[in-house]
């Protein structure tokens, strides 16, 4: 959504419609097209809601790393692997392109969304109008590459259903990955929810009061 | 609606006026650059054609299985569903619902609704049940996560490799093959076009 002479964006659908002059307590408006709220700039919260689930995520980051996500059993013998050391065994086995794929997904990409968003939201709370062009670039990255985080519950999902051979060999998943899927989930609804028009609002509306 | 002919930039708000371009050529946002909108003579057609591919994928991914291991004379097999549901049975429902919803709830949305908003210009439908299903669509896009489960299949198989003998099973082309189609309608639609012809519908 933003805001250009009380003409208002709808963020699904891009149509462009007239703000109303005025709104109720608790009114609601949506878009003429396609139904999505439309919220105005005084109704907005997005740095609240995006700062909440920011500290969630961060907060579950802890066990998310220190819990094990899943035990390998072999001949009865069981070893629970936390993310770290699952990228450390890849390592040992030699095989380090998938070592690197795991400790991107799984541990720099969470991480750097945590550090970002937290960045993009403070610069909007200063009202900066530093290199507005290439904040809303990160934002966008920072939007995409979160799902790719999955990709570590996938392969605990396709290990555990692949290889249950009672005894002889298993795979059983831990509350870690429980924890690491709530920090992807959390974090994408963070970036989803952080608007990024208000990195460029600040500019309209200090042009528009000189 | 006076609205229509002013639109503004998806990425960044700037305000544009709508002018009509030539057939393949892309209209540019001239501030950040973002696609406004395409004039893409049989998008329609091809996304039709790349959906029901979609659809006739998805229902066969579901029926083969995707991996095979056999270890010690003993063997295991995964379908799709088995791979969605594997934390439930590991006692964690939550991970499961989420994996269903990631690999096959929202992936299927997302091809029905293409189906019906194709199908909705092309015969003049009423356009309220096309344009609720795609605004929901456009929502849950990044939930859709076929791409992110490829990349884990691939980790799994490596990883598994020297275990035990793998074998990749018939699903394992079909989920490749249904990858491509969604992707390829994804880079062809252009959500500008729908919208418009979505709402010229009611006229």
């Amino acid at each position: 959504m933003i805001k250009h002479k009380a003409l208002l964006q709808c963020r699904v659908c891009g149509c462009l419609s007239h703000a109303p002059t005025q709104l109720k307590r608790f009114e609601v408006m949506h878009c003429p097209r396609c139904g999505a709220r439309v919220k105005l700039a005084q109704q907005s919260t997005s740095v609240e809601v995006t700062w909440a689930l920011l500290i969630a995520a961060a907060i579950l980051y802890i066990p998310a790393n220190l819990l094990p996500i899943m035990s390998v059993y072999m001949l009865g013998a069981g070893q629970p692997d936390t993310i770290i050391t699952g990228v450390y065994h890849l390592l040992e086995a030699g095989q380090w392109p998938l070592a690197l794929i795991v400790f991107v997904a799984s541990i720099v990409v969470p991480l750097l969304k945590l550090f970002t968003l937290s960045f993009l939201l403070i610069s909007i709370q200063r009202r900066s109008r530093w290199r507005q062009y290439d904040r809303m670039r990160l934002y966008r990255i920072t939007e995409y590459v979160g799902r790719w985080s999955m990709v570590d519950v996938f392969v605990i999902a396709i290990l555990t259903g692949l290889v249950q051979f009672g005894n002889l060999a298993r795979v059983d998943a831990n509350l870690g990955s429980l924890s690491f899927a709530a920090v992807v989930v959390l974090t994408m609804f963070a970036a989803r929810t952080l608007d990024e028009h208000l990195i460029w609002d600040i500019a309209q509306q200090e042009e528009a009061q000189a | 609606m006076p609205e229509v002919e002013s639109i503004a930039c998806q990425e960044c708000g700037q305000l544009h006026r709508y002018h009509a371009i030539a057939p393949g050529k892309t209209a540019n946002c001239s501030r950040c650059g973002a696609v406004l909108y395409r004039n893409r003579p049989g998008m329609l057609d091809s996304v039709l054609a790349l959906t029901l591919a979609g659809l006739t994928l998805f229902v066969l991914t579901n029926v083969f299985p995707l991996l095979g291991l056999r270890a010690q004379g003993a063997e295991q097999e995964l379908h799709l569903l088995g791979a969605s549901l594997a934390f439930w049975d590991q006692g964690y429902p939550v991970v499961a619902g989420l994996i269903v919803l990631n690999i096959i709830v929202f992936p299927v949305f997302e091809l029905l609704t293409l189906l019906m908003v194709v199908l909705t210009i092309r015969y003049r439908w009423k356009p309220s049940m096309a344009i609720f299903l795609f605004r929901w669509m456009r929502e849950f896009k990044p939930w859709g996560m076929l791409e992110v489960f490829m990349l884990g299949v691939l980790v799994a198989v490596v990883k598994l490799g020297d275990l035990a003998t793998l074998i990749v099973g018939a699903a394992f082309w079909s989920f490749a093959g249904l990858i491509l189609t969604m992707t390829a309608a994804t880079a062809l639609l252009d959500p500008f076009s729908v919208w418009r012809a979505l709402e010229k519908n009611n006229d």
